[in-house]
């Protein structure tokens, strides 16, 4: 039948075009949606999945001692990482590459094999290493191995003041120890943001990267630590833990008009290069974070007291009997047979604990504790350095009346670290003005003011009882207990210590341990430099030795025997490379 | 099935002059053109990048456009009497094809075995089935000139259906297969199927569903792709909706005017795949905006009335039919195409009609166009225009 549809049929079609418009509405329905009401949205997330924002790393500061030489800097080296789906013959490359980086064969061989896209094999390796490392994957045909620079922070100078300097995490070179941590928000600047468009794959477009912030540079830190006064420190100090068996050990080397510190050592030390070396007694700067009781060093802060107020003068006369009962404590004197008639210069210069307190009742425990506190003890020296303690020292009012201003004298009842000391010796040696010793000299940040330590001074007794002191504590070194720290060609003042070792744990005081120490400073003439040496636990007969004339033998448990000549060989190296010239014999 | 007349025509043998339906026929060469240019910015950036010509998919999908237009003015002028009779023929060679996508000949994609290889082209049979199974569909059921039809049509159709949709389903090819079943079902309707029929049909596409989903019949990727669009939440959706969330994306940000022409972020970045082929609307949706895709789905529109219209106006049984089946082709790929751009309809790999990349989709479906054309140009003389609405 040619001809027009029917009706019925037609009726049909129309309902299939109103079907197709129904159809046709809702996909419009669903673009007005999504490019009119939500387009803002999609178009959010659709450039965060291309547009990144990155950080760009920026370079940690370097630390140079005070002659610009580098403690530690941040280098890049090579990297040797393995994308171990690529490694076709894993056995093979670990026993090739394996004992070029230190690594156990199976050990590499695991990495190697690893279900992974990714593996380190060897992290900051010297280029003569990566050099033979390529060779070897060139004459092998090894794949998978491939070669990135990574920044790393290095210690050119190894163990040099390495508790000072202190170490970074090794990953993230995050400051975790000394200076690295104390001064991490200074060392390592601002990390700026760029834009890197990528790709689906990740691949950077050409063109699609831009900066936003550039990044600020780490700021560089100058210290004032001379490398070679902190070397000969470092050397003569683990000398004497070995010919004196101490444990332990600090020398502290503080310029006297300007706080500045020319060497903190500790041992035993530790190489930051090398992380197996490290634990908590290697990284301990016990030059700042050991407290002590100073004993006959502690003498000089109430001698020079009395001095300032008046009470005394270098030949005031004392009878000084062998042995002083106060309360329930006995004091005596070491090698002392009977009373004696002694001026205060020779108490000085005897250490005669007995004398000391004589001067000490003069004083009184109010003035003595004034003078104790404005030395700087009791309170941080702020010396810049990480974990440095406050010491301990008792309100006056705690003290009972009897035994605690006497054994205070004498050095016991109270905690110090070896810098504070350096640094009350240092006060007596810059004529009676305190100098806050600080180890930052300045930092410089890649933009921007320097910042400059100024250190806090403080006047704590006269010019004229300074001097006095200063001759004094000459006389301990010339022909007192402190012999053994004289330097040829310059004349020396200092004072020995030597007290029982306090064991926290056992609350009591050892038996046999003791803590020696040797403070003094050189020239007398013109104080330059303070060194300040302590030793854990020294012990023994010293090797080759005469008695004295009590037919007693030297011992190193007495700091005039142990610590004294430690003193003598920095004082020595120190003043030569100060460039002092001689004042003495 | 025999043709009887009293003067046999050849196929392009023309009884009178022939005009063409400029409706139908600029719509046609305004969307063959835009895809030519949408393939070009959805490839290039990636072409270039890669280190290839730029133009090297643009200048293909130009040659596939000339030599479809060819095609479709040819099927423009193919009479319908001698095309009837031929329909059987067709059909076999349909079946032909597609049997020979699963002998060693066949090329495999994606895990599908959809492609012959013909030297640099592939054909893909399934273009040309679905035309093929128009033209037998309207063959058979232009049988039954008045009244409603009988049950032996619906069975009759149902064999005539089964056999290339079990062929394609071992492809496998599930989107095809809905694409054959859309159309048995509108031209059913339009040839006048029995209300009764009507919900009987519903049940079977209602228990066949069912069948489906309890025999395991259907592959793992198909069962996630709906499952990842019924659930947005499941663990599945992560990876399987990942296209039509860079779809979604990629269109949305587009806004209400685009971005302009290869300025599409995600378009150049790669970010859609397929987005030269299955997802080209992205393209469009990302440069052109609002405005280019609502353009698009105008034109579409346009094409199915006029198809739609030829189908009103159509001299003979046969050519109405036919008209309908190819409007019902195109109305399911377009919507189910942009559906899927637009996460409203699970992802199929059903072509965009004349804008994605890809020849033999434009030859067959250019083909099909043309045979409603020449439905139109040799519409009943009858003076006095149905227009539908």
């Amino acid at each position: 039948m040619p001809g027009r549809s029917t009706p019925a049929r037609n009726l049909r079609l129309v309902i299939v075009l109103v079907g197709i418009l129904v159809a046709w509405t809702g996909l419009g329905y669903r673009l007005v949606g999504v490019q009119a009401l939500d387009a803002a949205r999609w178009e959010a997330s659709g450039s965060a999945q291309w547009v990144r924002e990155e950080a760009l790393p920026a370079v940690r500061g370097t630390i140079y001692d005070r002659d610009g030489i580098e403690l530690a800097v941040t280098v890049d080296a090579v990297t040797v990482v393995a994308d171990p789906s690529l490694v076709t013959r894993p056995r093979l490359t670990a026993r090739l590459v394996a004992p070029v980086v230190g690594l156990k064969r199976a050990e590499l061989v695991a990495k190697l094999a690893a279900d992974s896209r990714f593996a380190y094999v060897a992290r900051g390796i010297s280029a003569d290493t990566a050099d033979h490392i390529e060779r070897l994957i060139e004459r092998h045909e090894l794949t998978g191995l491939s070669f990135i620079t990574e920044p790393v922070r290095t210690y050119p100078a190894g163990t040099l003041a390495s508790q000072v300097v202190g170490f970074v995490m090794s990953d993230t070179e995050q400051g975790l120890e000394g200076l690295e941590l104390v001064l991490d928000e200074h060392l390592t600047g601002t990390p700026g943001t760029q834009v890197i468009e990528r790709d689906r794959f990740g691949v950077p477009i050409p063109q699609g990267m831009y900066t936003i912030e550039p990044a600020v540079q780490g700021a560089d830190v100058v210290l004032t630590i001379d490398r070679e006064i902190q070397y000969a420190a470092e050397r003569y100090l683990t000398e004497a833990l070995e010919t004196t068996g101490a444990a332990a050990g600090t020398v502290v080397v503080q310029h006297v008009a300007t706080g500045e510190l020319l060497a903190v050592a500790s041992a035993p030390g530790f190489d930051p290069n090398n992380r197996t070396e490290i634990s908590p007694e290697t990284v301990r700067n016990r030059a700042v974070a050991d407290v002590y009781e100073p004993g006959s060093t502690l003498k000089v802060v109430t001698i020079a007291a009395a001095l300032d107020e008046g009470l005394v003068t270098p030949s005031s006369r004392f009878d000084v009997p062998d042995e002083l009962l106060i309360h329930d404590k006995v004091y005596t004197d070491t090698g002392r047979t009977g009373p004696e008639e002694m001026t205060l210069a020779r108490i000085v210069a005897r250490s005669s604990n007995i004398g000391t307190i004589a001067v000490q009742q003069l004083l009184g425990n109010r003035l003595h504790h004034q003078y104790l506190e404005r030395f700087g003890l009791g309170e941080s020296t702020t010396s810049g350095m990480p974990g440095e303690a406050p010491g301990q020292l008792q309100p006056v009012e705690q003290w009972c009346s009897t035994t605690c201003g006497p054994s205070t004298a004498i050095g016991y009842r109270v905690g110090v670290t070896p810098l504070q000391m350096a640094a009350v010796f240092a006060t007596i040696a810059n004529g009676g003005v305190w100098v806050q010793p600080h180890i930052v000299s300045e930092i410089i940040p890649s933009s921007g003011e320097r910042i400059v330590t100024v250190p806090v001074q403080r006047s704590v007794i006269s010019e004229d009882t300074a001097r006095t002191m200063q001759l004094m504590l000459q006389g301990v070194v010339d022909s007192g207990t402190g012999t053994r720290a004289a330097v040829d060609g310059y004349t020396v003042g200092g004072k020995t210590g030597t007290t029982e070792k306090w064991m926290p744990e056992e609350v009591r005081y050892s038996a046999t341990a003791r803590i020696a120490s040797f403070i003094g400073f050189a020239p007398v003439n013109d104080p330059q430099v303070v060194i300040a040496v302590v030793l854990d636990s020294p012990h023994g007969d010293v090797p080759g030795s005469s008695p004295n004339s009590l037919g007693e033998y030297p011992r190193f448990e007495f700091g005039g025997v142990s610590a004294a000549p430690v003193f003598a060989s920095v004082a020595e190296a120190t003043l030569h490379q100060l460039g002092v010239p001689p004042d003495g014999s | 099935m025999a043709i009887t007349s009293a003067r046999p025509l050849g196929l392009l043998q023309r009884e009178r002059a022939l005009r063409p339906d400029l409706l139908l026929v600029l719509p046609y060469l305004a969307l063959a053109a835009f895809g030519v240019l949408m393939v070009y910015t959805a490839s290039a950036p990636r072409l270039s990048a890669s280190g290839a010509d730029p133009g090297f998919l643009m200048k293909r999908q130009a040659v596939f456009a000339v030599v479809g237009m060819v095609v479709f003015v040819v099927a423009s002028m193919i009479e319908s009497r001698p095309l009837k009779g031929k329909v059987p023929l067709i059909y076999l060679g349909t079946l032909v094809l597609l049997l020979l996508v699963l002998t060693p000949l066949g090329a495999s994609r994606l895990g599908a075995n959809r492609w012959i290889e013909l030297g640099p082209f592939q054909l893909q049979p399934s273009e040309f089935a679905k035309l093929g199974v128009i033209l037998a569909l309207a063959a058979l059921l232009s049988e039954s000139v008045e009244g409603p039809l009988r049950w032996h049509h619906l069975a009759r159709t149902a064999v005539l259906m089964g056999i290339p949709s079990v062929l394609i389903f071992l492809q496998p090819d599930l989107g095809t297969m809905l694409v054959f079943a859309f159309i048995a079902a509108t031209v059913l309707f339009v040839a006048g199927t029995t209300w009764r029929q009507l919900v009987f049909l519903v049940l079977v596409a209602v228990v066949g569903t069912i069948g489906l989903l309890q025999a395991n019949a259907l592959k793992d990727y198909q069962l996630t792709r709906i499952v990842a669009f019924m659930d947005d939440t499941s663990d599945l959706s992560a990876t399987a909706n990942y296209n039509q969330e860079q779809s979604v994306t990629a269109i949305g940000s587009g806004g209400f005017l685009g971005k302009g022409l290869l300025q599409g972020t995600q378009t150049n970045l790669s970010f859609v795949p397929e987005q030269e082929t299955d997802f080209i609307f992205t393209a469009v949706g990302e440069q052109l905006g609002f405005v280019g895709a609502v353009t698009v789905l105008a034109l579409y529109l346009v094409l199915i009335w006029r198809l739609l219209v030829a189908s009103a106006n159509a001299r003979d049984r046969f050519s109405q039919l036919l008209a309908v089946g190819v409007a019902a082709l195109m109305v399911f790929h377009v919507f189910v195409n942009v559906g899927m751009t637009l996460r409203v309809m699970p992802v199929t790999g059903l072509p965009l009609p004349f804008l994605s990349s890809g020849g033999s989709a434009f030859i067959a479906m250019s083909a099909a166009l043309g045979l409603g054309h020449g439905v139109w140009m040799r519409r009943s003389p009858v003076p006095g225009e149905r227009q539908l609405l």
